[in-house]
């Protein structure tokens, strides 16, 4: 009976503690305010001096160290957190940029894990995707930046509606930096050897999947893919959504099913790789691609980056995959050419932040023109594009010679990948789930369409 | 003062016996055992009443002691709180809560429980969860158990045998994975290439290992390959302790292979066994590395087909922040796995006695 009553009180008094260590920061705050103010009251107090000592008061403000602890991911194989972060310090003398490196693979978990509870010092964190930036508003871990942007006046129309998509009850909590599109690569000298004509800027999807049969062999030995889709989502699903007319966040997926046929139709005709084969091998898209034996590749622009860096390094073999070339995404039937899917990359302020207005400025340069600049500078496509940045980007070194691949990078239409809804990251799992299940072959095509529609709209309801 | 207050004690004390003297009697004629306990217990106390007045602490020798015992026990009961007891205690309040880690916590009562009613992802976790235990936990039973069998006999290169047999339990996880995707690729691996080949199975018709209905069982395969060396080794450990007397009784007496397993083997290895069961159930329902690293793919995602409740619980609470509901999946985990050791445990019981 003693000993439970003791080890109560034990545990009781352990919480307490634990309580107390929780309350701490909140009594400690309310001192130094005190001191603050009354620092101020004695300033007041004081005859007001010359301006002389105004003046320096103002420098002084200026110079105060700030340090900004910004959360990346792979810092080392990614060159231009290094370079914003070096161009903003140097504008900036008395800001530091202190990157904190959380790895790319589930960058968004480990950022929400850190920004969970009340413990966080991080002051800017960089958005890789949708949901996870859906999570972080719902936790309150970053802050609106609305009123920062009209006191600043940043025009949002240089982003070209992408941040209209991410919109959360008229509030705008990331400003995009780096904005990802997606094109279809193709390898010409497998359009030469066929005698095949190159694909164009302006394809419709039936013309797409007419080209990819047409420069596909199946041969034993000298396998030619006519094309490949790599085993995300994006790959198939969403090029339904490019018509404009339709979002994941619909809750009816009817509007999927022809290009679920035209994929599965080209695995079982041997046009594409299996996915239960890239599935269970794990094979990269950029390895497949620069193996030589695929002819057409949909994949985001972020790929032409790889391409440069590694043709010129070697690693990637030129006799194989050095002679390619870029296009517009195919379209729907009636769409404008230069329809075509996008992620951004953004950067938000999070709540904990102690100095707001030095975070925010960081992330205005970073979305600014200036930031564009650096991003451009390392064959990046920042979310501003001007035609200098696209000169920039065509005119890099390794960057395909022909028109058509120049053109391919105006863009008409940009729909995010994933767009801000409530639930996004529970209705992108259950689609994640179910493109598994069809493309496996567990469930048909209808089986797999009719679960998705009503697991979502369950969860909209 | 002085004088007074000692009378008073004194007086006090007096009154103290008397009870105690009472208390003693009484647990002389008590024949209920708790009631005994509960006097005994009494008279615990009014000796340290007694003793407190008599020495004039505040504190008596007896509670001294304890304390210093329980100082002791603090640092190792501390960290014990801090890191198992109350995480505990908060993952089961939070089955009945609303938390996305970061706002306030919100009561709901049984509402997440509801939800798993009609959840289809908890559902085909809880069904290929329950197929992946029934299908391992057997079969590494018997697999093992006949490995430890035949290694136990004297074999020409035994030991080599047993370290062949263990080796896949040391070998990491992620590389033997590996081996057997190769193993067992739908269009180039040699499983598939020998069915193609020797058993003259359609192309269409080949077996996808690693996805649809066949990603459980082959699940199970690995588990039961990966995992009976070491339970192999416990069986070894028990069959070492059978007697041999037994043995040439039994053969004495005329009794063949099978019957001396029958009567000698199997009994005497019981505890072995329920040992065995035991951790081999606790393991299956915890099962979560296997199915990610043989049907995740490149991405860790988990379909319909190959999800397990682990996962689930992963997914619900570090990817969707739904920690609450998670909490409601994990107990329905935990109560499954109680509910299994307790039948065991009584079933064990009842052998014995």
């Amino acid at each position: 009976m003693k000993k439970k009553v003791i080890s109560l009180v034990l545990s009781a008094a352990m919480i307490a503690s634990l309580l107390a260590g929780c309350g701490g920061a909140a009594v400690e705050s309310a001192p130094a305010t005190d001191v603050q103010e009354v620092a101020e009251a004695v300033q007041e107090e004081a005859p007001a001096p010359e301006p002389e000592a105004a003046a320096e008061e103002v420098t002084e403000e200026a110079a105060e160290p700030v340090t900004l602890k910004w959360a990346i991911w792979d810092e080392s194989t990614t060159q231009y957190w290094g370079d914003i972060k070096a161009a903003y310090e140097a504008k900036n003398p008395n800001v530091t940029i202190e990157m904190v490196d959380l790895g790319s693979t589930d960058y968004m978990t480990v950022l929400a894990t850190e920004l969970s509870g009340s413990g966080s010092d991080f002051d800017v964190v960089t958005i890789k995707d949708v949901p996870g930036y859906a999570t972080l508003v719902q936790k309150n871990a970053i802050i609106p930046l609305d009123d920062y942007i009209s006191a600043d006046g940043v025009d949002l129309s240089k982003y070209a509606g992408a941040t209209d998509q991410v919109v959360v009850d008229g509030k705008l909590y990331e400003l995009p930096f780096r904005n990802d599109f997606w094109v279809l690569f193709y390898n010409k000298d497998i359009f030469d050897a066929a005698n095949v004509d190159y694909p164009t800027n302006d394809m419709t999807w039936a013309e797409y999947d007419e080209l990819a049969r047409k420069v596909t062999d199946t041969s034993f030995g000298s396998q030619i893919y006519g094309a490949h889709y790599h085993t995300w989502r994006s790959t198939v699903q969403l090029c339904s959504v490019l018509d404009g007319k339709h979002t994941i966040l619909d809750g009816e997926y009817d509007f999927m099913r022809p290009y679920y046929e035209m994929v599965l139709n080209q695995e079982a005709d041997g046009v594409c790789r299996k996915y239960t084969d890239l599935k269970t091998e794990g094979l990269h898209y950029s390895a497949a691609f620069s193996g030589g034996d695929v002819a057409m590749l949909n994949m985001g622009s972020w790929f032409i980056a790889t391409m440069l860096t590694n043709l010129a390094s070697g690693e990637y073999d030129p006799s194989l995959c050095g002679n390619w070339g870029i296009v517009k995404y195919p379209h729907a039937e009636g769409v404008e050419p230069g329809s075509t899917l996008g992620t951004i990359t953004g950067l938000s302020v999070t709540s904990a932040c102690d100095t707001p207005d030095a975070a925010w400025d960081f992330v205005k340069w970073v979305s600014g023109e200036e930031g564009a600049a650096v991003m451009a500078s390392s064959g990046n496509f920042p979310a501003i594009m001007t035609d200098e940045v696209k000169t920039a980007i065509t005119g890099l070194e390794g960057f395909p010679a022909d028109d058509a691949s120049k053109e391919a990078l105006n863009v008409a239409n940009l729909y995010l990948e994933v767009p801000y809804g409530e639930n996004v990251s529970e209705i992108n799992s259950i689609l994640d789930s179910y493109h598994g299940s069809i493309m496996t072959g567990e469930m048909s095509i209808d089986d797999g369409l009719a679960a998705m529609s009503q697991e979502v709209s369950a969860l909209l309801k | 003062m002085e004088k007074i207050k000692e009378t008073q004690g004194s007086g006090q004390i007096n009154i103290l016996q008397d009870a105690l003297k009472t208390t003693i009697e009484k647990v002389r004629d008590e024949k209920d055992e708790k009631t005994k306990r509960k006097l005994i217990r009494q008279i615990e106390r009014y000796n340290n009443r007694i003793d407190m007045l008599r020495s004039g602490r505040r504190i008596s020798r007896q509670t001294r002691k304890n304390l210093v015992a329980y100082s002791f026990i603090a640092p190792n009961f501390i960290g014990f709180c801090v890191f198992t007891l109350i995480p505990i205690v908060f993952a089961f309040a939070l089955a009945f809560m609303n938390w996305d880690g970061s706002n306030p916590v919100s009561f709901e009562g049984f509402n997440n429980f509801k939800r798993l009613a009609s959840d289809t992802f908890f559902k085909a976790a809880l069904k290929n969860t329950i197929i992946y235990c029934v299908g391992t936990v057997p079969l590494t039973m018997i697999a093992s158990l006949a490995l430890a069998i035949v290694l136990n006999q004297k074999v020409i290169g035994r030991g080599i045998f047993r370290t062949i047999a263990f080796f896949p339990y040391v070998a990491s996880l992620v590389a033997i994975t590996s081996v057997w995707k190769m193993l067992f690729h739908p269009s180039k691996g040699p499983v598939n290439n020998i069915l193609f080949t020797f058993f003259h199975i359609p192309q269409d018709a080949l077996p996808q290992w690693f996805s649809g209905s066949l990603c459980v069982i082959s699940m199970i395969l690995f588990s039961v390959w990966k995992y009976m060396g070491y339970y192999m080794v416990i069986y070894l450990a028990g069959l070492q302790g059978i007697s041999k007397e037994l043995y040439e009784a039994a053969s004495l007496d005329g009794a063949g292979t099978w019957n001396q397993f029958r009567y000698i083997t199997w009994p005497q290895l019981s505890a072995t066994t329920f040992f065995v069961v035991v951790m081999l159930t606790i393991n299956c329902f915890k099962v979560y590395d296997v199915a990610v690293m043989l049907a995740g793919g490149g991405s860790g995602e988990l379909t319909v087909s190959a999800t397990v409740l682990v996962y689930y619980i992963y997914q619900k609470a570090f990817i969707d922040w739904d920690l609450g509901y998670s909490s409601a999946v994990a107990m329905v985990l935990f109560l499954m796995v109680l509910i299994v050791t307790i039948i065991q445990f009584r079933g064990q019981a009842r052998k014995e006695a």
